[in-house]
């Protein structure tokens, strides 16, 4: 009887669970529905609430006419305000040399005077140049992204008495296979630290042999650069820079006339300007990384043509001639963690210059020896961060190659010139650092005798607005 | 010269030419992870910022621009979290297929919603993000959308797998939601908890959980911790009744064990990222952690 029941009710039982599958879809048809429903309700009263608004704005409250007090602003385009921030580099030095001596030293075979100052030509200064309180710069920044091919960078330095365009440049954004073109006026990328705006410096000055061959602004340049970034599994750099030759240390490219008498009574000489372009420089820069240790190398090369003049001055001279300049760079960053690290850079710049030099002898008559530079120097420096906030560092500095030759006689130029400085600084933020700085140097000569300076510069670098981020 | 020149040209050319698939480099390992659920092996996932360390300093070592150069797809996560390190990097890669607004390049911030976005901004509020909070990876809700923004992306680059990596998004959505469940479920029990965070890093997912930020350890985002700001710190941890410290992986550990002694409230280290601790081997396991080590499971 049992068994009779239960094979009459297995037809009932398979139906119901197919009528409820079937409740089950009909319940999520209306799931559904109502979410729809639920959709167009908010957007039906979305729609009304901006009717409202609308009715809101066009009622006639205070009986001026409701048009006149919706104010449009069709032209404005103050959402592509470029990125703006100003940088300050303020300072405060003690120094052991007076202000007159520092003015006055020279550093033997390569400057006229730190400040590069003669008859007629007020040379740019170093940066901290008085005792005291200085305002080396106000720097201002200006970039942005000009359409899908070009971004452009404007720096600017704001003296007491000077607005300088520090760089003025355009970047390619889509140049293919991996190349940029960079086109304006830059810092050329020969060497490690050039490219590097100076508040990015490790120390308060450049290294000696920077500033003794590239004088105080490095090699900054108006022409073209091409980069490109070659396939290889490690990173591996190659640039191609042609330069106007600017650089009044090396290559200035404009001619001068040299009279065979110093009175002016005799024939006119002219040298011809150089070509223009006038600078190449070829660099090469491969890096790879070792674990938490970064390498980054390279060697650069610059050749252009070099015209010198200072025939106004109180001994009149003037030189011309070609001159290449070697550098080879290295260095090794250990990443301790997110905040520290160990970092040591050294690079070595050799400069030959090949020419002859127009100057006058006793009685007043051109003489034109033929004049070789061969000078070389190079610095060594470790930085380390050893806390969010902290960094500290030492560098050595030596110019130890200072060969000027005059007409197959050597000159005997100092080539001991040293000097080691410590720093260390405090970053309250990422936007501002306070650092001091110690510099015992003996690099500085007046008239043949050697003028030690000891000094101690306290640098504040303060920035706000939106500064573009530092590479490597 | 010219011979020199054609030889170069035609060396790149042949090198240019032997791309085949398709390469994606990702800011953080978290990105790389989702992208990896989704591209399986159609295509070669790598990321530039090491997990476990600060994801707002990351060091812009040249070896990272190599990875650049060859990418066809950039992803970011955005909100200014790359705005320090990635552009020297972008510009020295020469990569014209991944500058932002290019074909190759995903922000993924414009595709969720952010908290926490200041009215007004100031300096002197520290190192603000003016868009908003930037890790918002934190909440498990919010991966499905990233994972949908990168398939789209990636459909939009590579069409003829487009089908491919929308099953395997489908496949990895429904895994995720799974988990999710789970997720849930641990966090039921520390559901309106008071903790304290070195910096407002953990708050999607404190806010996903209703757990409450009491206060952090830095004082203002990107400054230390001053002693004074560690006594106040104190005081309101006790005040509060904060039951918990939480701790990223790379921050000092230091003030988290002196509030953890001065008030004996537990300090737990939780990973922000993928690779941040060894457990965190991928998205999956990344909140695993985070749940297990907050639950204390």
């Amino acid at each position: 009887m049992k068994k009779y029941l239960i094979t009459a009710l297995i037809p009932f039982l398979t139906a119901t669970a197919s009528e409820v599958d079937e409740l089950k879809k009909q319940l999520e048809k209306q799931q559904q529905i109502i979410q729809q429903l639920q959709e167009k309700v908010k957007q039906l009263q979305d729609q009304q609430e901006i009717l409202q608004q609308t009715r809101g704005k066009l009622q006639n409250v205070d009986g001026r006419d409701p048009f006149e007090k919706m104010l449009s602003n069709p032209f404005s385009q103050a959402k592509f305000v470029p990125d703006i921030s100003l940088l300050l580099d303020f300072s405060y030095v003690s120094r052991n040399l007076t202000d007159d001596t520092y003015k006055q030293v020279q550093i033997p075979g390569f400057n006229h005077g730190l400040f590069h100052s003669h008859d007629g030509h007020e040379g740019e200064g170093p940066y901290n140049p008085e005792r005291g309180f200085n305002l080396n710069y106000a720097h201002l920044y200006i970039a942005q992204t000009v359409d899908p091919y070009f971004d452009l960078v404007g720096i600017f330095h704001l003296r007491e008495s000077a607005f300088e365009i520090e760089e003025a440049y355009i970047k390619t954004r889509q140049l293919p296979y991996n190349l940029g073109l960079k086109l304006g006026k830059f810092y050329s990328k020969f060497g490690r630290l050039n490219e590097k705006h100076h508040h990015y410096w490790d120390f308060v000055d450049a290294p000696l042999i920077y500033y003794s061959i590239f004088g105080p602004h490095n090699l900054l340049e108006k022409g073209s650069q091409l980069t490109w970034l070659a396939p290889t599994p490690f990173f591996l750099q190659f640039g191609l820079e042609i330069l106007q030759g600017d650089n009044e240390n090396n290559f200035n490219r404009n001619g001068f006339t040299v009279n065979t008498k110093q009175n002016g009574s005799g024939d006119n000489i002219k040298i011809s300007d150089t070509k223009k372009p006038n600078l190449y420089v070829f660099y090469v820069k491969p890096s790879f990384d070792i674990g938490n240790v970064s390498i980054l190398s390279g060697l650069s090369y610059a050749q252009g043509g070099t015209r010198i003049d200072h025939l106004t001055d109180d001994t009149p001279h003037a030189i011309s001639g070609t001159t290449k300049i070697y550098g080879a760079d290295l260095t090794v960053r250990y990443n301790i963690d997110s905040y520290r690290y160990i970092t040591w850079q050294s690079e070595y710049i050799y400069r030959k210059f090949d020419g002859t030099r127009y100057g006058y002898n006793n009685v007043g008559n051109l003489i034109t020896p033929s004049l070789e530079k061969k000078q070389g120097g190079f610095y060594s420096q470790v930085v380390y961060k050893f806390d969010q906030r902290w960094r500290t560092g030492v560098r050595y500095d030596l110019i130890n190659k200072n060969d000027v030759i005059l007409n197959g006689v050597n000159q005997n130029q100092p080539d001991n010139l040293y000097r080691y400085s410590f720093m260390i600084d405090f970053l309250p933020s990422e936007f501002s650092r306070i650092r001091l700085q110690y510099n015992y140097d003996k690099s500085l000569f007046l008239e043949n005798e050697r003028k030690p300076n000891q000094e101690i510069i306290l640098q504040f670098n303060i920035a706000i607005g939106a500064h573009g981020a530092h590479g490597f | 010269m010219k011979k020199f020149v054609f030889l170069i040209l035609t060396f790149i050319t042949v090198i240019g030419s032997a791309k085949a698939q398709l390469k994606v480099v990702t800011t953080y390992p978290y990105i790389a992870s989702i992208t990896k659920e989704i591209v399986k092996d159609k295509a070669k996932v790598d990321y530039l910022a090491s997990g476990n360390l600060d994801p707002h300093f990351v060091v812009p070592k040249p070896s990272l621009s190599v990875k650049l150069r060859d990418a066809d797809l950039l992803i970011i996560n955005g909100v200014s979290l790359e705005i320090g390190w990635l552009p020297p990097l972008l510009n020295q890669a020469n990569n014209g297929k991944i500058q932002p607004s290019s074909s190759g390049f995903l922000d993924l911030s414009l595709f969720v919603k952010l908290i926490q976005k200041p009215e007004s901004v100031s300096r002197a509020m520290g190192d603000v993000h003016p868009e908003g909070n930037p890790h918002f990876h934190l909440d498990p809700y919010n991966i499905p959308l990233l994972s949908d923004a990168i398939t789209s992306k990636l459909c939009k680059l590579d069409s003829q797998n487009c089908q491919f990596y929308q099953d395997n998004n489908k496949t990895f959505k429904a895994r995720w939601n799974e988990k999710i469940k789970q997720w849930n479920t641990s966090m039921e029990k520390v559901k309106g908890v008071k903790v304290v965070e070195y910096h407002k890093l953990f708050d999607y997912f404190l806010n996903r959980y209703q757990m409450v930020v009491a206060g952090t350890i830095e004082p203002l985002p990107g400054i230390p911790p001053t002693a004074k700001h560690l006594e106040n710190l104190i005081q309101t941890i006790k005040t509060e009744k904060v039951s918990l410290i939480l701790q990223d992986v790379y921050h000092p550990l230091k003030p988290a064990q002196f509030l953890s002694e001065k008030t004996s409230v537990k300090y737990v280290i939780l990973p922000h990222d993928v690779g941040a601790v060894s457990e965190a081997k991928d998205i999956f396991s990344l909140f695993d952690e985070i749940v297990k080590r907050i639950t204390n499971d």
